[in-house]
């Protein structure tokens, strides 16, 4: 153990890429106290550090690399990573979390933080083992796809065990939505990170440590590892998520009716086994493999067996990049769609993202609204795999058509002037893959979210479950837990928030610990008792979930956002769904936004969090920063 | 399963074994998700925390190829580690395990080198090997933690040597070569 604090390292390491210099700084208690870990300690940092009007590709900005007090540990559900700057693709936070194995090994080097800052005055990777760092030339690696700076990387350290965060050529080209890789398939895509890391010009993040993570109370954590072993091996989702990852849910979604097939304007498909992760699990995959020390290998290595790409093999897909590349682009053939997802992977780019602007330049082509002149002569028809492959290398090296949707689809659709009302994205980030219409809780948190568009922020999986009871006995409202009702949707967004806000902080895995519910806020409290030796409780855990939703808000109440940026796409509040099990749905997401105001205790007209709440939730400071930066806060709700 | 084991210079008794037969770790590479499990309960069994570089199994990976690859003692007879070793160090007791004996032991490294599968690591701070003892009877921790069934405790008839004498990372060249047989049939080809 590396401080007297259990389960942290107790660290800090702060790179200046401009000095060349490195400075290690002690973790403070009443950041645990206030923030718990990973995303809480990042945002918070972010928020004190990077100040308004900061440049996201400019040295100011500051790359954040955070885990929690897990982290290394061997408790049975993975280990994450979370990353953040200010977005370049949005302005606004830029924030990721990811898995894999890096965020353990990079608590053996004794560090909870990393954080990057300044800029290198030429291309480096940053070799961080054990307590030292070095700054390694990387100028030869400029210009290398993900895999092949893995590759390349891993020979020059001749070492098997070290963890690379790396970016590709889509990042080196300043394309808004590339995201930093961790080891090849593991991205933190969203919010356009990697680009941040190439304006530093820093090609790779590394580290390896011979350190150990100690726990407060050795004994109590076996038992209470044993109660979660079994309670994991024991559920109901483990075989399907075991045998096929997340993207079981494409064809869930296609029985529900919220697939965005052709960009949204269908939300079921007849061709959905075809693209299914049923059919990658039966012909495709042909191992599993899982994140750090998590005992549930929901990842699967697949090999193309025969056909045009026979021999094409990686992990994956997930149901994200898996329904971008096939429904959501009214792609039938999953050889294509695996080949295009290894080719962004490769590349460096978001999957989600990307598969927004290249099926939102097809809607447009497809009603005759972009013609081949604008697009350098490609056909962007519905389906057109080779336009697709090309389209993707475009968008990487930022040739031709590429360029304008290199820089994310508000920008492109102001650029090209037109097409604005389908450019389906929230804050200036892309939708993900299920439309808000037939997932009406997830679409409130869409609007809300505080990096743009995005369920990860929310998750409120208990919809799906479209039983009344359970909404009735934790809301009161028996319309929160069913996919298609609208009343008791703010209570159940800002619930589920705090508790995705704990685990990201945590640095667990959200599927297990949310969606299966192995961890719900009495047990969160109880792993912190036992790993960190510090009493809490889960109204603690709660508190901490809120504060961190808080400071993120005012984060970006800081940068400009009101009420009137939490909003959706005109195709989901004015375009009914027309066939399948949602048809005639829109959503009502002005009603959900006052409750949801309502419950966070922020100003409904405005959206901005009120004096009182932030004083409550111990965020004094912040207060007198937003008046500083002429925020106008509403002493209290009436 | 059985060719799996003999590539690893195991052979297998098919099932027939005396009591007191030599039992070890087999390793079914095409099970294993690479969770590191199994090295965060051996170092947390043998030294109360959790560290990669204190466990003695290892996880040898390669993300590109999807390699997870548990490389662990194989309990060699004669064992390579023990001639190598210049201050008997080293002795294998009846059921084969290697056990170092602490006060003999220089840390000279030789032992590391020695190994054809790189199943010997260094302590990093009191820079003694790191063998597999089996976890001193019954079912070692590694075994029962394993989420996937890719390590097993199994009887053998007798352990043969086999691999490639690299003295730089031996573990990855061993689990290299042993894994391309694996992406051969899964049909992928790698140079």
């Amino acid at each position: 153990m590396l401080s007297e604090l259990y389960g942290y390292a107790g660290r800090i390491l702060r790179v200046d890429l401009s000095k060349r210099s490195v400075k290690i700084e002690e973790l403070d208690r009443k950041l645990i106290r206030g923030f718990l870990g990973g995303r809480g300690f990042n945002v918070k940092r972010l928020y004190d550090e990077v100040p308004k009007g900061v440049d996201p590709l400019s040295p100011e900005n500051k790359l954040l690399f955070a885990t929690g007090p897990i982290a290394g540990t061997g408790f049975p559900i993975g280990t994450r990573l979370n990353v953040t700057a200010k977005s370049p693709q949005t302005g606004l936070l830029g924030d990721s979390n990811v898995g894999g194995h890096f965020a353990a090994e990079m608590k053996y080097c004794g560090f909870d933080q990393i954080i990057l800052e300044g800029k290198s005055d030429r291309p480096v990777y940053v070799y961080v083992h054990d307590g030292s760092v070095e700054f390694m030339d990387a100028q030869g690696l400029w210009g290398l796809t993900i895999s092949e700076a893995y590759d390349a990387i891993r020979k020059e350290l001749r070492d098997w065990r070290v963890q690379i965060a790396l970016i590709g050529p889509a990042a080196e080209n300043y394309v808004k939505f590339a995201g930093i890789f961790f080891n090849l398939h593991r991205p933190a895509a969203r919010t356009g990170l990697g680009a941040v890391m190439a304006s530093k010009n820093v090609k790779a993040l590394v580290v390896r440590g011979d350190g150990y993570v100690e726990v407060a109370e050795p004994d109590e954590f076996e038992e209470f590892v044993r109660e979660v072993e079994e309670a994991v091996y024991s559920h109901e989702q483990y075989w399907p998520r075991r045998v096929m990852g997340t993207s079981r849910i494409l064809m869930a979604a296609n029985r529900l009716g919220f697939l965005p097939a052709d960009h949204f304007t269908k939300s079921v498909v007849d061709y959905a086994y075809q693209v299914s992760g049923e059919r990658l699990a039966v012909e495709y995959n042909v191992k599993n493999r899982s994140c750090f020390s998590c005992i549930l290998p929901c990842s699967r290595f697949y090999v193309i067996k025969r056909g045009k790409f026979a021999g094409l093999y990686g992990e994956g897909p997930e149901y994200e990049p898996l329904a971008g590349f096939t429904v959501r682009i009214g792609n039938r053939d999953l050889d294509a769609a695996l080949k295009a997802i290894s080719m962004v992977n490769d590349l460096g780019m978001d999957a989600i993202t990307t598969s927004e602007v290249i099926s939102w330049a097809m809607e447009l082509y497809e009603r005759g609204l972009l013609d081949e002149g604008e697009t350098g002569g490609l056909k962007l028809k519905w389906g057109d795999m080779d336009t697709v492959f090309e389209l993707i290398d475009m968008i990487a090296y930022r040739r031709g058509f590429g360029d304008l949707l290199a820089d994310g689809v508000a920008k492109a659709a102001k650029k090209l002037g037109k097409g604005a009302e389908i450019a389906l994205h929230v804050k200036g980030l892309e939708l993900i893959q299920a439309d808000p219409r037939g997932l009406k809780g997830y679409g409130l948190g869409f609007a809300v979210a505080s990096r743009g568009a995005d369920h990860l922020r929310s998750e409120p999986f208990i919809e799906l479950s479209d039983d009344p009871r359970i909404g009735q006995l934790l809301f009161g409202e028996a319309e929160a837990t069913m996919r298609l009702g609208v009343r008791g949707k703010g209570k159940l967004v800002a619930y589920y928030e705090n508790w995705c806000a704990v685990v990201d902080s945590l640095e667990v895995c959200k599927n297990i610990a949310e969606n299966m519910e192995i961890l719900p806020f009495d047990k969160m409290a109880k792993l912190i008792e036992i790993v960190v030796g510090m009493k809490t409780c889960a109204s603690d855990m709660m508190r901490i979930g809120e504060r961190i939703v808080n400071i993120e808000r005012a984060y970006i109440v800081r940068q400009g956002v009101r009420r009137r940026d939490d909003v959706l796409p005109r195709r989901f509040l004015k375009e009914p769904i027309a066939e399948g099990p949602s048809m005639g749905h829109v959503i009502e997401l002005e009603v959900m936004l006052d409750e949801y105001y309502k419950e966070r205790g922020w100003d409904p007209q405005t959206g901005i969090p009120t004096a009182e709440k932030l004083h409550e939730l111990g965020l004094h400071e912040v207060v007198e920063d937003l008046r500083r930066n002429g925020v106008e806060l509403r002493p209290a709700l009436d | 399963m059985e060719s799996l084991y003999s590539q690893q210079g195991v052979r297998s008794t098919g099932g027939l074994y005396a009591p007191m037969a030599k039992r070890l770790i087999a390793v079914d590479p095409s099970k294993c998700s690479g969770c590191r499990y199994c090295e965060l309960w051996c170092s947390f069994a043998h030294e109360g925390v959790f560290s990669l570089s204190l466990s003695r199994i290892s996880v040898v990976k390669d993300d590109r190829m999807g390699m997870d690859y548990p490389v662990v003692c194989r309990m060699c007879s004669p064992a390579p580690c023990i001639k190598a070793c210049p201050h008997n160090a080293l002795v294998q007791t009846e059921e084969g395990i290697i056990r170092v004996i602490e006060e003999r032991c220089t840390g000279c490294g030789r032992c590391v080198k020695a190994c054809p599968f790189g199943a010997v690591k260094m302590h990093p701070a009191k820079a003694k090997p790191l063998i597999c003892d089996l976890c001193g009877g019954g079912e070692p921790v590694c075994v029962l933690k394993c989420p996937t069934g890719a390590l097993r405790f199994y009887p053998v008839g007798e352990v043969g040597v086999s691999g490639s004498e690299r003295a730089f990372d031996k573990a990855y060249t061993y689990a290299l070569s042993q894994y391309k047989a694996l992406l051969r049939r899964w049909g992928i080809n790698v140079k």
